[in-house]
């Protein structure tokens, strides 16, 4: 690996003046699982890595029924899937961290470093945009809460400007009843990035959906969504809806998938996903 | 700049200055002589560098050096008291869970993780434990069957 000088600031304040400071020069250190990859590879060559592990607030994860769930940046996969505040009341979230690399992985890498380095197929994401979670950004010019929705821009390029960094994932507390689910297709169970991967959540009278793999960013597919709004499921809404979310999507042929394998998989994981939120019984 | 850092590694404090570009993988294998770790992919996909950070199996390939400062190691030199084998690497030899012995001790160390949080672990959750760790030999079967067994026997201290 070629050489960086390592800083271990321990508070937000000192981060955002290092990262203030050195710019595209310096990465940020959290999990490493990507980072350490992506330096050895010489993809990129920081000059400066920023550990952020040793910075107390980042590390926790908190729930109350007014202000929702709380993850903090350094939070691990494991730390969140085992959760028992996550598994009662977001399983769409414990069981997405889940599939997330391996056992071994999941105890470096976290949630807000999996959706900072917004790739297309990250696992996190979908089930993030049918929740509306919020992300929060602290930088030189303060603090802002923005909708992820919002936070993807490209393929692995989000809205993080100079100095600012992802102190903290929000998800808002959905007071009434709902299922939610994702399923994710790869080509073996772990230690895969997903081909396509669908989250669903049900509440009230609207089905939420979101993919992933499929489009340069996470997206939701919110037409699709508007046709099955307060609409009885049956087999041939589920299959309008399987088109629809196709004219939403632009996926692509990689080493995982060819694009129309991926179309197909799309329409099969989207109805599968509707079922079982709605307590279906499939396979 | 060489960072100072101070770790316990299998039960022995120490300290050593590092380079802070050099993984935990080098820096065990190239400045400790622990060369049971293996490099296999070096990209967090197989496995063979897992050891022990804190009680939690961690890809060494995928960590520096410098983070370990602080922290308690257990790599596959620690297991065996250096008379007696670990009652996983006793089941692996039982079991003949083992050919060529490069994703060995990643495996073991995996399971010996698996069996420190669950000690009666189902074999759904061996085979989740252990998914992150590729064995290009036996076909995963005799690997299961070894690390049940050594559960079953409640060895799995």
């Amino acid at each position: 690996m070629r050489k960086f000088e390592y800083l271990k600031p321990d508070s937000i304040k000192e981060t955002i003046s290092i990262l203030s400071q050195y710019g595209g020069k310096a990465k940020i250190l959290n999990g490493g699982t990507d980072l350490i990859v992506e330096i050895r590879d010489k993809i990129i060559q920081p000059e400066y890595v920023v550990d952020i592990k040793a910075i107390p607030q980042l590390n926790k994860i908190t729930y109350s029924e007014q202000d929702g769930l709380h993850i903090g940046a350094t939070v691990t996969l494991n730390e969140i899937s085992n959760s028992k505040v996550v598994q009662r009341n977001y399983p769409i979230l414990a069981e997405a961290c889940k599939t997330v690399g391996s056992y071994q992985v999941r105890n470096r890498a976290t949630l807000v470093g999996n959706i900072s380095n917004a790739s297309p197929a990250a696992d996190t994401a979908p089930p993030l945009l049918v929740l509306e979670a919020k992300v929060d950004i602290i930088g030189p010019t303060g603090e802002k809460i923005v909708p992820i929705n919002e936070f993807f821009t490209g393929v692995k390029k989000n809205i993080l400007k100079k100095g600012e960094i992802v102190t903290c994932v929000i998800v808002p507390s959905l007071r009434d009843e709902w299922t939610g689910v994702y399923r994710k297709q790869g080509r073996r169970k772990d230690v895969d990035l997903a081909t396509v991967g669908v989250a669903v959540v049900c509440i009230r009278n609207e089905i939420r959906i979101a993919l992933g793999a499929v489009a340069p960013t996470p997206i939701r597919a919110f037409k699709t969504e508007e046709l099955l709004k307060g609409k009885t499921i049956d087999e041939s809404l589920l299959e309008k809806a399987g088109i629809s979310v196709l004219t939403e999507v632009s996926p692509i042929s990689d080493v995982r998938s060819s694009q129309e394998y991926r179309e197909e998989i799309i329409k099969v994981l989207v109805r599968r996903a509707i079922l079982q939120a709605k307590g279906e019984h499939i396979l | 700049m060489k960072h100072k850092i101070r770790f316990t590694i299998n039960r022995e404090v120490k300290e050593i200055e590092v380079e802070p570009n050099k993984t935990l993988l080098k820096m065990l294998r190239e400045d400790l002589d622990l060369i049971g770790v293996k490099e296999g992919c070096g990209a967090g996909e197989c496995g063979a560098c897992t050891v022990l950070v804190n009680n939690k199996p961690v890809n060494s390939c995928l960590m520096l050096a410098v983070e370990v400062d602080g922290k308690e190691l257990l790599t596959i030199e620690g297991l065996s008291d250096g008379i007696n084998l670990d009652s996983i690497q006793e089941s692996f030899l039982k079991h003949n869970a083992i050919q060529c012995g490069y994703c060995t001790p990643g495996m073991v160390m995996s399971a010996k993780a698996l069996l420190n949080r669950n000690p009666h672990p189902t074999e759904e959750d061996v085979k989740e434990a252990l998914a992150g760790n590729l064995c290009r030999c036996t076909g995963y079967q005799r690997i299961v069957d070894a690390v049940l067994d050594a559960a079953k026997k409640g060895e799995g201290k």
